[in-house]
């Protein structure tokens, strides 16, 4: 249906009004030759005809605007369900339509409060419990930034105690180094004494197989001596029984002598003197052994004192060859020990120059140590700032809050289409 | 009267030096069974039999100092021979005593008990096996 404007309308009615006025006139003209009567019906048809189509045109457009009224009156209390009508196909259409517009937008707006509104709800919990981990992380981390910045404290103290106890070992193991070429140097002086005692050695050796084979010498006249010793008892055996068989013999003489009688008297004499040389023989004889027998008891302990010492120089032999072989064993050890003190003085420099290094490090450990715990309290300046700023946060959020209820208030008294 | 004399038990014997044989040595004296301690055995020295006692044990029932080689006195008379081991032989020496028995003194003063073979051969005859 094409749309007419109201002064379209007007124009239009006030034509057709005035055309059948016209008409009217027109008829009552026919009908009374009266030109005042028909003067003052016309007048009254026209004013009739214009109060009833006034009131008609004025009512339908109060009508419609009172149909808007009722609606604003109803939006004004919040009521968004109702549906704008569009009755009119004039320029109250247009009013009509840009209220059914703005209340759709309003619906829409709303809505999208509503839904905003319970958004920033959500997320006004989410943050309120954001913020309450943010304020637990700060306290957190304020807490961690108070133990980073005493451990960085304890830390600098402990690398500055361990810059300096590395510094002292730095001292000792240079000591080290200076004792390990002051060693090396020993060492050197080692060797050549080991030497000299290695050479000295062998000598004392050459020196004790002199000896031995003195000793040896020295021995064999001994033991001829033993020998003869042994052939002058067996002599003395012999010697021993003569005097005994020839005591025996002047026995049996006397016997023979004393039988004979006077006859024999000078043969007993004889006899007797014979035993007598026997006895004195025998007792010589005995005495000699004693003395041979001592000589050769003393021989025999000159024997086992020079066995003992050949004995005693063998071992002293077998000693000082133990002896060659320790001091070559020395010397090679020595020798190991002078090369390793050389790698150990190496390992040594190395190791100094390590620590220096390392020291460096420390250093530089020290001075990170010391940024840390500055870095730590304006991490904990700045926790505490983050602190107060996620107080006013918390704070802000709060009274968000209590705005995002007060709007939630407001938009729960308009109501949509399908609350 | 001449007497050969020796000491046996630490006694100084003497014998008449008419009953005197021989002094004997590097004999082999043979055992006899079933005969009193002292006696030795038996020698058979140039043709005769000699029965041989220890004086040492006849006379003190003591064994005889060990030696290697005794000397053995033989006794040979009209009754008998026997051969005597003494402890040691002191020799012939003349006493002033013509019984033959008894007991006499020498120049030195030792005591010397005199005793003829056959006061010996009695005295071992009195004895026991094994006594």
């Amino acid at each position: 249906m094409s749309r007419t404007s109201i002064r379209n309308k007007l124009i239009l009615s006030f034509l057709v009004l005035l055309l059948l006025l016209m008409m009217i006139v027109a008829v009552i003209n026919r009908l009374t030759h009266d030109f005042y009567t028909a003067q003052a019906i016309s007048v009254a048809l026209a004013l009739a005809a214009g109060a009833i189509f006034g009131g008609y045109f004025s009512r339908s457009i109060v009508r419609r605007l009172n149909s808007l009224s009722a609606v604003a009156k109803e939006i004004s209390h919040g009521d968004l369900s109702k549906d704008i009508p569009l009755l009119s196909q004039d320029e109250i259409r247009d009013l009509e339509e840009v209220f059914a517009s703005m209340v759709k937008d309003l619906r829409e707006m709303i809505s999208d409060i509503q839904n905003v509104a319970g958004r920033m709800e959500e997320t006004n919990r989410a943050l309120c419990s954001l913020s309450e981990k943010v304020m637990a992380s700060s306290e957190e981390i304020d807490a961690s930034a108070k133990a980073i910045a005493k451990g960085s404290e304890q830390q600098t103290m402990i690398v500055q105690k361990t810059s300096l106890v590395i510094n002292n070992s730095l001292d000792q193991m240079d000591a080290a180094g200076r004792q390990s070429a002051q060693t090396v140097s020993k060492i050197k002086d080692a060797l050549v004494k080991t030497g000299s005692g290695e050479t000295k050695a062998r000598e004392t050796l050459k020196y004790l197989d002199n000896v031995l084979s003195q000793i040896a010498e020295n021995t064999e006249p001994i033991y001829r001596l033993s020998n003869k010793v042994d052939k002058i008892r067996m002599v003395m055996h012999v010697m021993d029984e003569v005097a005994q068989k020839t005591e025996l013999l002047s026995l049996n003489a006397s016997i023979e002598a004393t039988r004979a009688g006077e006859m024999g008297k000078g043969f007993a004499l004889v006899a007797n003197e014979i035993r007598s040389m026997a006895e004195n023989s025998k007792r010589s004889s005995q005495e000699i052994g004693r003395i041979v027998d001592d000589i050769f008891e003393d021989n025999k302990a000159v024997i086992e004192v020079l066995r003992k010492s050949e004995q005693d120089v063998g071992k002293g032999r077998g000693i000082i060859t133990g002896m060659v072989g320790t001091f070559k064993e020395m010397l090679s050890g020595v020798e190991e020990i002078s090369t390793d003190v050389k790698a150990v003085e190496a390992v040594t420099l190395r190791q100094v120059k390590e620590i220096k290094g390392l020291l460096a490090h420390f250093e530089a450990l020290s001075r990170l140590a010391q940024e840390n715990f500055v870095s730590t309290q304006k991490t904990t300046v700045g926790t505490k700032n983050q602190k107060e700023g996620m107080q006013k946060i918390v704070e802000l959020m709060q009274s968000l809050n209590t705005l995002s209820e007060k709007m939630m208030a407001s938009q729960r008294r308009f109501r949509l289409r399908g609350d | 009267m001449d007497i050969f004399i020796f000491e046996a038990a630490n006694q100084c014997i003497g014998i008449e030096a008419k009953y005197i044989y021989r002094i004997a040595d590097n004999v082999i004296i043979v055992p006899v069974p079933l005969m009193p301690a002292c006696y030795e055995g038996l020698i058979y020295y140039r043709g005769d039999l000699f029965d041989v006692i220890d004086m040492g044990r006849l006379m003190e029932n003591e064994a005889t100092m060990l030696r290697d080689d005794p000397y053995i006195i033989l006794l040979k008379w009209d009754a008998g021979k026997l051969g005597l081991i003494p402890d040691r032989i002191v020799g012939m020496q003349w006493v002033e005593n013509e019984s033959g028995t008894g007991t006499v003194f020498n120049k030195k003063g030792d005591t010397i008990k005199l005793m003829t073979p056959d006061e010996i051969w009695g005295k071992l005859s009195g004895l026991a096996y094994g006594a």
